[in-house]
């Protein structure tokens, strides 16, 4: 926690800069989530999201999904639909208020013990589990869904101190090993996703870039139009470097810290790549929800970037 | 601008309520002699009224034109106040002691009036929706209008940050009157002896110098206000992308 902001006021750059520097890096990254949920919640008013077409985007992730979790989706998006204005105006203020809850030290862990339950509601009946049981999932398109990375962020972030003396921000919260088993567990599952058939098969990797280029401004479509061009015929090749570079980016945790620091380096550039690959998560659309994985991605590695040998 | 009509009229009475308390806060500020940022309370009581007028159109009480001089004036003053801040120049609670986020909300409220016209034309044209078509005017600003609104966000973020219940018994002793308007957040809340009135040698007509006894005006207020603004400021940017 930062230290008391009752001082007497020096000059207010020598100022800002004393406060900034007292905010520890778990608080900057805290702060940081929050700014995503506060967008979000600003995402989510949007005008299409009081529209049919909201509904129907949660109904269709139930497509391929086994029954049991199918129906579920059919039920809350049907749910949805008889009440449209009402629960979208409360989804968005939920989670505007889980990032206001956030910034504000004494709701912080209310905000994020509830951004684990939410993240989970809606990566369930939202976005039925990224697509992972339907074998849609890909790293290009958001897999695991971005919002079950919102509930990953929140134990990171979560304020205690299992471990006070590590060098990085998550075994600090949860301990070495634990913190080292989530890595594993996120970019391992990336790498795993890159290689089934949703990203390998031809044409895969570029048609999903295409398709997240629509309705972005020029410069970004023009880069999306590119990738897609240069990817058009390609599958297994682009499937197997991108699964290759996000298992060594999982493996380097166990390694020493100037390697993990590397890799953190390294999963930086995947998780920017992945997102302008994602068209920027569809945000100048009018229609996302989220930033999608992109963000998410970075600020996971950030929480584990140590400036310290170990 | 786009969006459900009540959803836009919410908006409008929160920017529409921060202008009139800011208001207030000018008027109290010099009635009690308790210090507050003038600049800051000023510009969001013109940020406040012109934004309800872009949310709904029947709030709107000039034209456009105006706004953007008044804006881009505003704009100019921050400009300033930053660079005399970054100089070293003396400090005074009577004006803001971080100006760069109320540089780029006026910025910002310029921006919004500069291109607004082509937005509305291509909301209504598609019956309220952006849709997936971006006019050039659009694409052309998008990761501008998205770097706004993410600097208000994060604004309205780290002020959350900086609101607190009770102040620490330390925060009774600093020095009332030189307190930074977010270092009078610590301190609202502390008991002291002099807490709710001037002192006797309390200035009558000089505002830039502080009675020692006085303290910031309503320090949480502020930046609740402050956060109502980035965050309804950051919607009308985000229905612009």
């Amino acid at each position: 926690m930062s230290e008391s902001l009752a001082a007497a006021r020096p000059a207010p750059r020598a100022e800002v800069q004393g406060r900034l520097a007292a905010l520890d890096t778990r608080r900057k990254l805290q702060l940081a989530l929050g700014v995503i949920w506060v967008l979000d919640g600003i995402l989510q008013y949007q005008p299409w999201m009081f529209t049919k077409g909201f509904p129907d985007m949660l109904a269709a992730s139930a497509q391929g999904n086994p029954g049991v979790v199918a129906h579920p989706i059919t039920w809350s998006a049907g749910l949805i639909d008889h009440h449209l204005v009402v629960l979208n105006a409360i989804f968005a203020t939920i989670q505007l208020a889980l990032g206001l809850g956030i910034a504000w030290r004494p709701t912080l862990k209310l905000a994020l013990a509830g951004s684990i339950v939410w993240s989970l509601a809606v990566w369930w009946l939202g976005e039925g589990f990224g697509g992972i049981l339907a074998g849609t999932a890909s790293p290009v398109n958001g897999a695991p869904g971005a919002v079950i990375l919102y509930a990953v962020l929140a134990v990171l972030l979560w304020p205690a101190d299992r471990d006070p003396a590590a060098s990085y921000v998550a075994a600090r919260t949860l301990g070495r090993r634990p913190a080292q088993a989530i890595w594993l567990v996120v970019w391992g599952s990336l790498a795993a996703f890159a290689v089934l058939p949703a990203t390998r098969a031809a044409g895969a990797i570029s048609g999903m870039i295409s398709d997240a280029s629509g309705g972005a401004p020029a410069w970004l479509a023009w880069m999306g139009n590119h990738a897609g061009s240069a990817l058009e015929h390609q599958g297994l090749a682009p499937a197997i470097v991108l699964a290759v570079a996000l298992a060594l980016i999982a493996v380097a945790v166990f390694l020493p810290a100037r390697f993990l620091r590397a890799a953190v380096i390294a999963a930086l550039i995947v998780s920017l790549a992945l997102w302008l690959a994602q068209g920027l998560g569809g945000i100048f659309t009018g229609m996302a929800t989220d930033p999608e994985s992109g963000p998410l991605l970075a600020l996971i590695a950030l929480t584990y970037f140590s400036k310290e040998e170990a | 601008m786009g969006g459900p009509t009540w959803l836009a009229g919410i908006f409008a009475a929160a920017s529409l309520a921060v202008a009139v308390y800011c208001a207030a806060r000018l008027v109290a500020s010099r009635r009690w002699r308790r210090p507050t940022e003038l600049d800051t309370d000023g510009a969001h009581v013109v940020m406040g009224v012109a934004m309800a007028g872009m949310l709904v159109s029947g709030l709107r009480t000039l034209p456009g034109t105006i706004w953007e001089v008044v804006f881009a004036v505003a704009t100019v003053w921050f400009g300033y106040r930053m660079l005399a801040t970054r100089r070293g120049a003396p400090q005074t609670p009577w004006r803001s002691a971080h100006p760069m986020p109320h540089l780029v909300e006026c910025a910002a409220m310029v921006f919004m009036f500069a291109i607004l016209p082509a937005t509305v034309a291509v909301r209504a044209a598609s019956g309220g929706m952006g849709g997936l078509t971006m006019t050039p005017a659009e694409s052309r600003f998008s990761f501008l209008t998205l770097a706004l609104a993410l600097f208000l966000f994060g604004y309205a973020v780290w002020l959350g940050d900086r609101i607190t219940f009770r102040a620490p018994a330390a925060a009774a002793l600093a020095p009332a009157p030189t307190l930074a308007p977010a270092a009078a957040l610590a301190v609202a809340s502390a008991p002291g002896p002099s807490a709710a009135s001037p002192g006797p040698s309390a200035p009558e007509t000089n505002p830039d110098v502080a009675s020692p006894a006085a303290r910031y005006l309503a320090p949480r207020c502020a930046a609740v206000c402050k956060i109502a603004m980035g965050i309804t400021m950051g919607y009308m940017l985000i229905l612009m992308l």
